[in-house]
């Protein structure tokens, strides 16, 4: 298994002998989707892989009380009861043939939770991995969305090969954030500056990150990375192209990438697109999903796409073993 | 003309930039920093609500175009903020990249409309980066060392076009060239009289055709032989014919702005695309397959192809054809395979010495062995038929009349009768051919059928009597042995026995009866979906007749969940009720005539050039737009020597199979004395151009990108600009614009005062003084297409205005746009630009259990005007039938590379993050995938003893080194490292492109005397085509199919050696 995401000097679609030795435990799957496996290490089969999930230890997760109260104090702010804003308005009629198709579904249903106070939703991404196909539109979607300098990806795609030759298949795997309603990388910052929201996003705040990382160290999943400030562009003949230099909306708040300012030098990570929601919109790894195999909605609303989906057998946690109860479910 | 408009730009830049010949930062910026602040404040104040502060949500900065960073075409949304490009998202009023679409009625005005997006695969996304790259070139560059040394300056737009028009010394400074007179475009365009060019080209055909002589030719035409290429050949052509234009990657719109300079205003034949680079015999093939018989000719084949409607079949072969990652494309065809897998009975099965993405969810992968295609084909074609599994009365419907009887959209000549002669099937048996006794009365054109022993004559467009004829024929009719078509095909397939097709193939009879066997087991709801993989080989096009074949067999063309024909709204003009007929409205057009520099469609036989077999390079009767023609054409002066090319948006060197061997004739002023490119950056080829043109990229221009087979809906994405252009303007006609191509050809057919262009540009009183008075002509073309679309509301009017309000007026200025058009058009324009292009509606995509939009007219399962025509290397006639060969050169040898010395095959794909070569300046991508490798199954791995990280070098017959030689670019190897995978046919190695860049910002050039930096990441990793297989008699060609002209990616034998 690789990130797709990470630079790596050779390509994706590293094979995957099931039957070959077991990584260490420490190397498992978590050091591969963060640094990516190195030529010639030995990635593991998807099998092997969610039996080393189901064997490892987490750490004991522990919700503060006072950081929960925090994040509710922190989107209290009026913007998402706002009875005047277009998401709270019916959309235009769809006729049927539009109505099937799951993009404007789960647009309408975000409509109809975001009128519901925030304490009431319940935000659940669900990613089909017998339909996500490996593209990486997810990826870069993510990337220009919320403005991510080089080395920061909030949604690499892992991918393996599963069999022998002739008998060989392929499993790409998208790992976001996931939202954990236990979160191992809350209780670990010295500074209150990330903690759970009472829909279930794990929120930062860059101005309080000091960029110590423990959180980096404390998330199983890797799924937050540091931001150095590097620039993708830097180096070339016309640094800093425009659109680096339009600030991002993340959080609500607009972030010119800039060196010694957050949130350069701070950590950061996927948000289920908190801005985009605010304004109606899905997330952008769903919206970009080009084989429609993201969806995301209101696991408290039972006639909820997400919802239906959750409710089947087929569906996983990563490392659901450790108590970290990911708001990510997978469906194999 | 005035170059020297800048832009106001505060940022900083490094001392070499003073040239200022790249494209700097964007306007304002600072501006935009102190607004975003002051949003922000009011957002967190409350004073704003979430949709206010998410720009990107709101209609007014978002434009719909169609993206270009591929050939797929999807319907994009441009979302925008002060200025900037942003965010690329899917256009949801495009089948393209939502699925279903949204009705076209929607306003976009809406805000939740304005909320939706589609899906874009990561180079769309990636797309800002195309347009914000740091290597755009501002100004035109024009070189002052040697060809490809890499040694430029910036000179006004106004002297590059002088220069290039009337030619001179022009590189006086250069050693070596000090004396070199450049002819200029002026003295190129000889021949500017449009009745003259008419009468000369009249008697040109007669000499061809032996109905005049040489000499009658001459006495006729004394006063204006010095204007010919060659008064003993007339039927070369003018001396216009030496200009070449030649491009890489042009749609609908830019095709006919070119049309109307190169051709009908400069008046040369050569306006070369690049078609047999991607997929020319599947093109090709499907032309010969579509051509029509009419009034006793072969005419009206459509250049284009069969794909699948995934989005209802139940199961699809995929052979060579990368769905996910290629292919016409990823965010419109993968949905409807991933819906298929989970929410209905849907399978698929992959065909590829690669598993790749797509094989890796297959319910089959068949790793057949590259170059066995055809075989693959017929074995499964031999199966169906022994097993009688095909639709019976489908191909039994013999004429138009037949299908409608059935309730067939289409017919096929299945059971017409061929004449089988000394050298094999000739012509089909005629009614004339008959004995006057058995002679059906009426025309004697007609074709022939048996019915159970019983002689009908076929028009096949007879829409009164249906004639329904048997399927296999093997008999004598007047004396003369005739079979019918469906008995050729048999036959072929008959070549070998299931376990020899197997052996061929690489893979077990079982692959061949379960393919077979689940093809035939949905009625119509099956499809053989095929690209690239069966047609770049020396038998392409063949393979791709044999593959068509089994689509037919099955009669799934034009039904639901069978093959699909794409279909349009047309730009040109052409139709009943459109406004503008634009090619027409040239008064004082010329028509060129003579042969092309690739020989494309015109036979050998019938040039007075014809001296036995072989000719000196090949000709190509039923192909066109053959790519790896153009340039070695020109250095070996056949069929005559070229003056100047023009390369439009081009990377041959790069792109094309041996691609190196041609930077010798590139370099060589003699066999090329003006190279013009236009460009957006300094690219792989333009790279050894004297002058290049800068180009805005496919955000800030026009055009009408069209459909492919894979788009079961009418449409036409309309392509246009969102951002004001990065590259300087110029000033052409008295009007400001942005350096384009069409400002370079309007400059220059200003300079030559050439028509088609200005003042009365279109006719007396319409100007054609900027490049807005051409494309929204055509934009009103495609909103009056059949029933005309609604008029725009005036909030639509408005979102039009309001969302182009950051683009410069001499990019978007509504009044010239309104009066390009015309009151009358302009509101449909605007309903069509706010959507970006005009879609049919997802419930009208289907009638009953057929396609609206279905091929609808005869199929040639035998190819006759194929047949007819001879391969003008070995003057055999070509097969009208599918049939199987191995690697051939171009005279038909079988080639000496023995699987000892070169143990591989080479063969090439494609990823989701890279297109064949544009997206290298792409970081986002380059993050994901930094380098590509050379795949390699374990099995071989072990067997040479390779791992993954090896670097290793690839070496071929004909590049026994393994070396790119760039010329002045210096040499490098062609080394890359292995990458050890389950998911490869063991014996075959292959690489993925747009890798090992040499252009587009990777290697170091100088500009006004300073070094620019090449960048190495965007230069990282390998592309092999340097090593593939050179045709030992052409020497500097890779090998190419005889009949459909597919350049071959995938026959070539290598070696692989540790580097070290």
């Amino acid at each position: 298994m690789k990130t797709t995401a990470t630079p790596d000097p050779v390509e994706a679609t590293g094979r995957t002998p099931v039957e070959e030795a077991p990584p260490e435990p420490e190397q498992a799957p978590a050091s591969c989707t963060e640094r990516g496996c190195a030529a010639g290490e030995k990635p593991m089969g998807r099998k092997r892989f969610l039996a080393q999930v189901a064997s490892m230890v987490g750490l004991s997760a522990v919700a503060l009380p006072s950081l929960v109260r925090a994040g509710l104090e922190a989107v209290a702010d009026g913007r998402t009861e706002e009875s005047g804003a277009g998401f709270l308005k019916d959309g235009p009629e769809f006729e049927e043939d539009e109505a099937a198709n799951i993009i404007i579904r789960m647009q309408r249903e975000l409509r109809k939770a975001m009128r519901k106070p925030i304490e009431q939703r319940k935000w659940v991404m669900v990613i089909d991995l017998r339909k996500c196909t490996g593209c990486n539109a997810c990826t870069i979607s993510c990337i220009a969305e919320n403005h991510l300098p080089g080395g920061v990806v909030y949604r690499p795609v892992m991918e393996e090969e599963i069999g022998t030759y002739p008998n060989v298949s392929l499993r790409s795997t998208p790992r976001p954030c996931m939202q954990c309603e236990t979160a191992p990388c809350v209780p670990v910052c010295p500074v209150h500056a990330t903690w759970i929201r009472p829909d279930g996003i794990i929120d930062m705040d860059y101005d309080q990150c000091i960029g110590c990382r423990y959180c980096m160290t404390a998330c199983p999943y890797h799924a937050r990375t540091f931001d150095f400030g590097y620039s993708y562009t830097e180096g070339t003949p016309e640094p800093d192209q425009p659109y680096e230099k339009v600030p991002s909306f993340e959080y609500g708040k607009r972030w010119k990438q800039q060196k010694g300012r957050s949130p350069t030098g701070n950590v950061r990570k996927c948000h289920f697109c908190t801005h985009k929601l605010d304004a109606g919109m899905l997330p952008s790894c769903v919206t970009s999903c080009i084989g429609y195999a993201t969806y995301f909605g209101d696991a408290n609303d039972p006639d909820s796409l997400v919802a239906e989906l959750i409710s089947r057998g087929n569906k996983i946690r990563l490392k659901e073993e450790m108590g970290t109860r990911p708001r990510v479910f997978y469906l194999i | 003309m005035n170059d020297t408009h800048a832009k106001p730009s505060g940022l900083s830049r490094r001392q070499f930039l003073k040239t200022s010949a790249l494209v700097g930062g964007c306007a304002a910026l600072a501006t935009a920093c102190r607004r975003a602040e002051d949003l922000s404040a009011r957002a967190e104040s409350g004073a704003l609500s979430p949709e206010e502060f998410y720009e990107l949500s709101k209609a007014e900065n978002i434009v719909y175009t169609t993206c270009m960073n591929c050939n797929t075409g999807c319907g994009i949304k441009a979302k925008i903020v002060d200025g900037v490009m942003i965010k690329v998202d899917g256009n949801p009023y495009s089948p393209w990249t939502m699925t279903p679409h949204i009705r076209y009625a929607h306003s976009p005005a809406e805000a939740e409309i304005a909320k939706l997006d589609g899906a874009i695969c990561p180079k769309g996304q990636a797309g800002i980066q195309t347009l914000y790259d740091p290597y755009r070139i501002r100004k035109v560059l024009k070189r002052v060392g040697k060809r490809g040394e890499g040694k430029w300056e910036s000179i006004s737009f106004e002297q590059a076009i002088s220069e290039v028009v009337e030619g001179g010394r022009l590189f006086a400074d250069v050693p070596g060239e000090e004396s070199r007179e450049v002819e200029g475009l002026s003295d190129i365009c000889a021949l500017r009289d449009p009745a003259v060019m008419a009468r000369l080209r009249a008697d040109a055909a007669m000499v061809a055709n032996g109905e005049m002589t040489v000499a009658e030719f001459k006495r006729a035409h004394r006063a204006h032989l010095d204007k010919l290429i060659d008064p003993d050949h007339p039927d070369l052509g003018p001396k216009n014919n030496q200009l070449v234009f030649n491009w890489g990657r042009m749609k609908a719109g830019r095709s006919q702005f070119v049309q109307r300079f190169i051709s009908n205003a400069f008046g040369t034949v050569n306006r070369i695309g690049h078609t047999t680079v991607c997929q020319g015999s599947l093109y090709f093939a499907c032309r010969a397959m579509s051509e029509q018989y009419v009034n006793g000719q072969w005419t009206g084949g459509r250049k284009f192809y069969w794909q699948a409607d995934l989005r209802n079949t139940d199961f699809v072969i995929f052979a060579g054809s990368n769905a996910f990652e290629g292919g016409y494309g990823p965010p419109l065809r993968t949905p409807k395979i991933t819906n298929g897998l989970t929410e209905r009975r849907f399978k698929f099965a992959v065909v590829d010495p690669r598993m790749g993405k797509l094989g890796g969810m297959a319910w089959r992968w068949v790793p057949a062995t590259p170059g066995s295609e055809t075989g693959l084909a017929l074995a499964m074609i031999r199966w169906i038929i022994e097993n009688e599994r095909y639709d019976k009365a489908y191909l039994s419907a013999a004429n138009k009349a037949a299908a409608d009887a059935i309730g067939e959209p289409n017919w096929s000549g299945s059971s017409w009768l061929v004449k089988i002669g000394e050298d094999g099937p000739g012509d089909f048996l005629r009614v004339a051919d008959l004995p006057e006794a058995d002679r059906p009365e009426g025309d004697t054109d007609r074709f022939v059928v048996l019915r159970d022993g019983r002689i009908g004559a076929v028009d096949p467009n007879d829409t009164a009597e249906p004639v329904v004829g048997d399927l296999l024929v093997d008999t004598t009719i007047g004396g003369i042995p005739v079979k019918s078509s469906m008995q050729l095909l048999y036959e072929s397939a008959c070549e070998h026995s299931l376990s020899g097709w197997a052996e061929i193939c690489g893979i077990r009879v079982r692959d061949i009866t379960d393919l077979a066997r689940e093809f035939t087991s949905h009625g119509k709801k099956a499809a053989a979906d095929i690209h690239r993989g069966v047609s770049q080989h020396t038998n392409g096009y063949l393979a791709v007749a044999a593959w068509m074949s089994l689509n037919l067999l099955i009669g799934n063309i034009g039904w639901k969940g069978g093959m699909i024909e794409s279909s349009t709204y047309n730009a040109t003009g052409t139709g009943r009720g459109q406004p503008f007929p634009v090619n027409d409205m040239h008064p004082g057009r010329l028509g060129p005539f003579g042969v092309s520099i690739i020989r494309d469609r015109a036979d050998y036989e019938k040039s007075t050039l014809f001296d036995g077999y072989p000719s000196k390079r090949p000709w190509y009767p039923i192909a066109d737009s053959i790519f790896q023609e153009v340039i070695p054409s020109a250095g070996d002066a056949y069929p005559y020597s070229i003056k100047a090319l023009i390369l439009y948006m081009g990377a041959p060197n790069y792109s094309l199979p041996s691609g190196n061997e041609l930077n010798d004739i590139l370099t060589d002023t003699a066999k090329i004395p003006l190279f013009i490119a236009n460009d957006i950056t300094i690219g792989a080829t333009s790279a050894y151009a004297d002058y290049i043109f800068p180009d805005g990229t496919f955000y800030e221009r026009w055009e009408f990108h069209g459909s492919h087979g894979s788009v079961s809906q009418k449409v036409q994405p309309v392509r246009t600009p969102v951002v004001t252009p990065l590259v300087d303007t110029c000033t052409v006609f008295g009007e400001e614009m942005s350096m384009s191509l069409e400002s370079m050809m309007m400059a220059m057919a200003e300079k030559m005062e050439l028509s088609g262009f200005g003042p009365d540009g279109f006719g007396n009183g319409m100007p054609f003084t900027h490049p807005d008075h051409f494309y929204l002509k055509m934009v009103a073309n495609v909103a009056a297409d059949g029933a005309p679309v609604p008029d725009a509301d005036a909030r639509e009017v408005d979102l039009l205005n309001r969302s182009r309000r950051h683009i410069a007026a001499h990019t978007f200025e509504e009044s010239r746009w309104r009066k390009a058009v015309g009151e009358d058009w302009w509101k449909k324009v605007v309903y069509v630009l706010n959507r970006g292009g005009r879609f049919q509606d997802y419930p009208d995509t289907y009638r009953g259990e057929q396609l609206t939009n279905a091929y609808a007219r005869l199929i040639n399962l035998y190819c006759e005007k194929t047949a007819r025509s001879r391969n003008s290397m070995t003057g055999k006639r070509y097969d009208g039938i599918p049939r199987h060969y191995p690697v051939l050169d171009c005279l038909g040898r079988e080639l000496p590379d023995t699987e000892s010395e070169y143990p591989l095959f080479l063969s090439t794909y494609r990823q989701s993050v890279q297109t064949k070569t544009r997206t290298n300046s792409a970081y986002w991508l380059l993050a994901v995938v930094p380098e590509n490798a050379i795949l390699m199954n374990r099995i071989t791995a072990q067997d040479s003893g390779f791992k993954t990280g090896d670097e290793v070098i690839i070496k071929s017959a004909t590049n026994p080194d393994g070396v790119w030689d760039l010329g002045g670019l210096g040499k490098r190897p062609v080394s890359g490292r292995i990458k050890v995978v389950e998911g490869m046919r063991p014996g075959v190695v292959t690489f993925s492109l747009g890798f090992g860049q040499w252009g587009n910002g990777a290697v170091d050039m100088r500009v006004d005397g300073d070094t620019l930096r090449g960048d190495r990441r965007r230069g990282r990793g390998i592309n092999a085509n340097a090593v593939m297989r050179v045709d030992p008699f052409l020497k500097n060609t890779a090998l190419s199919d005889p009949i459909g002209a597919s350049v071959v990616f995938y026959d070539t034998r290598v070696r692989l050696e540790r580097v070290g």
